[in-house]
């Protein structure tokens, strides 16, 4: 083998980004992980979550406490615990597990993935089938398993159009995924806004609500009551902070979101998780939850079984079943992408067809189960469970192994194929985790926590053990050349690419934003705003919904068709393509 | 030694067999509304444990809507935490719909379904078969001050008509005295205003809806009926009639200020008892009528009912028949007398002739048997339900209708803008109605 710096550098230009830490002058600024997460975390699972806390039987006064301690610790785990290592590496977890942790484990890791982000995947193709399937007059599905052949149907349709969009759209669909946050958001407050009236109605007989009090008497109550389905007690203060905690785990503590925190100019942007955690996590579960309860009362069903499709139907009309639809791909499709991607890293030798045709297969057939996307919180909390182990061995390699004189990279130096440390570790964590669960002695949310302490001192000990403390001098050295060669090509590469965001001020581009903006979230909101506050009687609430129903769904096509144009316009000004943007004003980004 | 060792055998073989059997004894769960029939009927549930030792009864009593939400999500969820629950006939046949009910045509232990008034047992079932037991039911009927009408030098037809009563109304009405010729529901609300007001449509030909689910609230009939409805309460009804519903009917009508009252049969015991200061000159005769073959008259039941999630069926009818059978009205009436039986259910209650001398018992018979919830008025119609149309969203509907009506009595609408709104708010929500439940 030839080693020349030449034929190095030309390797390193050659290797896929994804496998070298990101370059300096491509890391981001606080406002684009602020806008990332808020996107990440507004998605058609807050329709499932929120009625999962009424069904478990949360209180009232659990829900607003819980949720906000839950999400404040959930956003700290980001700053503390994901960022500084996402940071410190500038690599992707994938990338990370790869190079440190071996062959094998990586392999485990993404199979893991595969079936997880799969069950996501196939949940979230069922929200929208519950939306599809009103427009196909198919009856409601109240059971775990489909209960109606056309709606397995309509389901596996679905998917199959989904894994094809997935698979050749992947990036427009992403792309479109980027501006349908702030109309999510607005959609998911104005929803609840929309219910709460009819559902005071149901329970007081009048439409008005004077005072927060009389809110939380309300949703006290008829949604959030403190007894679950069955009846009895429900989930209390602790559970729910560990169901906010938990619900990302596999993201905060099992590492995952390095591969966005990893292009943070600081550590302290994973504190910018907070709007995801505080919005999507804690106002959507919050206004999902009334929309169901609501929803529920209104179709005399139970929350338990009302489907979102009704549920966003019921709280934005037309616009319900773009919001459902849209929200169930957006996150689909991302979910389906990664289950693809890891399922090819499982079986590098099989045709990239056949792998995404068999993940294709779990997901129709998942799809057509409501069983998967009832059960969506309990199945994130386990997935948190199988994956933190491996956020518990890169903690223990970045943070601890420093200390105690150890190598971070020691697997790499020493040049094995795998790390049998890890993998063991992995195994004792999961017989540990489902072990404590079979006992019962801990909530199943909070088991992350002891598994990822066992993982810490587990991998510390045996991969000391292994050699993590010896010393590897030629190896090192080739690091550091390789170190030095990666910042070289990323000098390179930072004198070609523009790397100072234009910022678009041509009065046509104000117009578009002002456009969106004004008519795409400002007037539903306001609507939405009247229906709640100016609905005296019942009859005045219809007149004002109807109203809100009928104007809302032009906003949104409005607001997609604007918002659509100024990504484009934005992005030919970042490629340079002045000529079809007009006259623009660059300035530095904020 | 001997007589000894005989004589402690059966005892400890008695002592035995009632653990054994309280052991293996089947434990059904009944969730009820906490109304004072159903309390009644936890106090004499020893009676059926006694003659069925292998069954265990639990109560569970909760207000109107959160038995609904409990039990919706029980059954919807399969999780067999009841085995009985208390239902009302609107809620009976959207659940039998929904198959979340188990048909009682096989009701064990000689009940006499034949014997069930055969409206309420119409308004109980689906597609013909009886889905909840009645343990109670009512109709609606006219109440009435014999001495008013005395004095008047009027009588009061076994049948009235919607004129005479306007006229009966107008010759009654006594401000000085306080006196409000007629008094109705006027409070808006799907089981306050609306449930007389709809009924009062069926007599006059209206319907909520054609053949095909189109309303049909902007009908010449609707406006026939909101006008006479109007007319009766603002010419001769009680002041703030918007604001009365059966509650503040009823004590008006105790405390002498209402000389005719439309309202449930359930009344007639609370007109005549103790707190009435007219109980002794109330008539009653049927709702009235506008010569078109239907009164005025709803019908009401509540009933037990079996969830599909159970998984004690078989105790949990041997429950439902003891509950709803004649012997139990029998025992009713031997502990706590004949005016406590629930009333409404059963054929052979009325013919008792001890119960005949309950003075509205008759003109009750009369009024349930009057009532057809399968056709409630003149017109053939694709729903059932007399008062009320037997969909999940109607309660909504028929309460943003109800305050239009409402408007109408305080002077903030005219009848066709009440009725032209009515028409648009039914046509709204039915579009989303059957976009969900087509």
């Amino acid at each position: 083998m030839v080693d020349t710096a030449t034929d190095q550098g030309r390797s390193i230009a050659e290797m896929d980004d994804e496998l070298l830490p990101v370059p300096k002058h491509r890391l981001h600024g606080p406002k684009h992980f602020l806008g990332l997460y808020g996107a990440e975390h507004v998605a058609a699972t807050e329709f499932v979550i929120g009625a999962a806390f009424v069904a478990m039987g949360a209180s009232i006064q659990d829900i607003l406490l819980g949720l906000l301690i839950g999400n404040t610790l959930a956003a700290m785990s980001f700053w503390l615990i994901t960022a500084p290592i996402a940071v410190k590496t500038r690599l992707s977890l994938y990338t990370y597990i790869e190079y440190h942790l071996g062959d094998l484990t990586s392999r485990i890791y993404n199979g893991a993935n595969v079936l997880i982000f799969a069950a996501i995947s196939a949940a979230m193709i069922t929200v929208s089938a519950t939306a599809v399937r009103v427009l196909f007059d198919i009856p409601p599905q109240i059971y775990p398993y489909p209960s109606n052949l056309a709606f397995a149907a309509i389901a596996a349709s679905a998917s199959v159009i989904a894994v094809v969009v997935a698979y050749y759209g992947f990036n427009v669909v992403a792309e479109f995924a980027t501006i349908c946050t702030p109309w999510l958001m607005v959609m998911f407050t104005a929803g609840g806004m929309v219910l709460i009236p009819a559902l005071n109605e149901t329970l007081t007989g009048y439409t008005t609500l004077a005072s927060f009090s009389e809110f939380v008497n309300l949703a006290g109550a008829t949604v959030f009551t403190g007894i679950n389905a069955e009846g009895k007690p429900g989930i209390g203060l602790v559970e729910v902070i560990g169901f906010a905690w938990a619900a990302n785990t596999f993201a905060h503590f099992g590492l995952v979101d390095m591969a966005m925190l990893r292009y943070a100019k600081k550590s302290v942007y994973g504190l910018c998780t907070a709007t995801g955690m505080m919005f999507g996590h804690y106002v959507a579960w919050i206004s999902a939850a009334l929309m169901g309860a609501a929803t529920a009362s209104m179709m005399k069903l139970s929350i338990a079984v009302v489907s979102p499709g009704d549920v966003a139907y019921y709280a934005l009309g037309a616009t319900g079943f773009v919001i459902v639809i849209i929200a169930g791909w957006t996150t689909a499709n991302p979910n389906l992408y990664r289950a693809g991607l890891a399922a090819q890293a499982v079986f590098p030798k099989v045709p990239r067809q056949k792998v995404t045709l068999a993940v294709g297969a779990v997901v129709v057939v998942g799809s057509c189960f409501p069983f998967i996307y009832r059960q969506i919180l309990p199945i994130l909390a386990y997935a948190g469970l199988v994956l933190v182990p491996i956020g518990g061995i890169v903690f223990a390699e970045q943070h601890l192994f420093p200390r105690l004189g150890l190598k971070s990279n020691w697997h790499r130096l020493k040049g094995l194929k795998d790390n049998k440390p890890a993998l063991i570790t992995w195994a004792i964590c999961l017989v540990f985790g489902f072990g404590l669960n079979a006992t019962g002695i801990l909530y199943f949310v909070y088991l992350f926590l002891p598994t990822w302490m066992v993982a810490i001192v587990c991998y510390t000990v045996l991969a000391k053990a292994a050699g993590a403390g010896e010393s590897y001098p030629e190896a090192e050295q080739r690091e550091q050349e390789f170190n030095r060669k990666v910042e070289e090509y990323h000098a390179r590469l930072a004198a070609t690419e523009t790397h100072v965001p234009v910022k678009d001020t041509s009065t046509l581009t104000k117009g578009i934003r002002a456009v969106w903006i004004l008519v795409g979230l400002v007037v539903p909101a306001v609507l939405a705003w009247r229906v709640l506050f100016n609905s005296p009687d019942l009859y005045a609430y219809y007149v004002n919904r109807e109203m809100f129903y009928s104007v809302t769904i032009w906003c949104t096509l409005i607001y997609f068709v604007f918002a659509w144009w100024d990504l484009q316009r934005s992005k030919a000004m970042q490629r340079g393509d002045h000529a079809s943007t007009g006259p623009m004003q660059a300035a530095p980004a904020m | 030694m001997k007589t000894t060792r005989i004589t402690s055998m059966p005892i400890a073989c008695l002592a035995l067999s009632t653990i054994f059997s309280a052991a293996m004894a089947d434990t059904i769960t009944i969730a009820t509304v906490d109304n004072g029939d159903m309390v009644r009927m936890q106090g004499l549930t020893e009676h059926f444990t006694k003659a069925n030792p292998d069954i265990t009864v639990e109560w569970v009593t909760l207000d109107e809507n959160t038995l609904r939400q409990r039990a919706t999500t029980d059954i919807a969820t399969g999780g067999g935490q009841f085995d009985v629950v208390t239902i009302g006939t609107y809620e009976a046949s959207i659940w039998a719909a929904r198959d979340w009910l188990v048909p009682l045509d096989d009701l064990p232990g000689g009940y006499d379904i034949g014997d069930l008034l055969p409206s309420i047992r119409a308004g109980l079932s689906y597609d013909g078969v009886l889905y909840a037991a009645p343990f109670y039911g009512e109709s609606s009927f006219t109440m009435y001050r014999t001495d008013l009408f005395e004095e008047a030098g009027l009588e009061m037809p076994e049948e009235p008509t919607w004129d005479f009563i306007k006229e009966a109304a107008s010759a009654l009405t006594d401000r000085e005295q306080g006196i409000s010729g007629v008094c109705l529901r006027g409070k808006a609300g799907w089981g306050e205003n609306m449930a007389l007001v709809t009924s009062m449509a069926n007599s006059f030909g209206a319907k909520w809806f054609d053949m095909n689910w189109q309303p049909q609230l902007d009908s010449e009939a609707w406006n026939n009926a909101l006008t006479t409805y109007a007319e009766l309460l603002s010419k001769y009804g009680p002041v703030d009639a918007s604001s009365r519903g059966y509650q503040e009917n009823l004590a008006l009508f105790q405390q002498g200020q209402c000389a005719i009252w439309i309202d449930a049969t359930a009344a007639g015991q609370f007109v005549m008892n103790e707190d009435s200061t007219v109980a002794d000159s109330v008539g009653f005769a049927m709702a009235p009528d506008n010569g078109l073959g239907k009164r005025a008259n709803w019908l009401w039941a509540w009933a037990l009912a079996i969830p599909t999630s159970t998984d004690r069926q078989e105790s949990a009818k041997k429950f439902v028949a003891w509950a709803t059978s004649k012997d139990y009205l029998a025992l009713v009436a031997e502990t706590d007398g004949w005016a406590s039986v629930p009333p409404g259910t059963r054929k052979s209650l009325y013919e008792n002739p001890e119960y005949q001398k309950v003075p509205f018992a008759a003109m009750t018979l009369a009024s349930i048997e009057a009532a057809d919830p399968t056709a409630p008025t003149v017109e053939e119609v694709p729903y059932t339900g007399v008062q009320f149309v037997a969909f999940p969203e109607f309660t909504g509907i028929a309460t943003a209708v109800g305050q239009q009506f409402a408007n109408v009595l305080e002077d903030a609408a005219t009848i066709e803008d009440a009725l032209k709104n009515s028409q648009w708010v039914t046509e709204k929500q039915m579009v989303r109605v059957e976009m969900l439940n087509r």
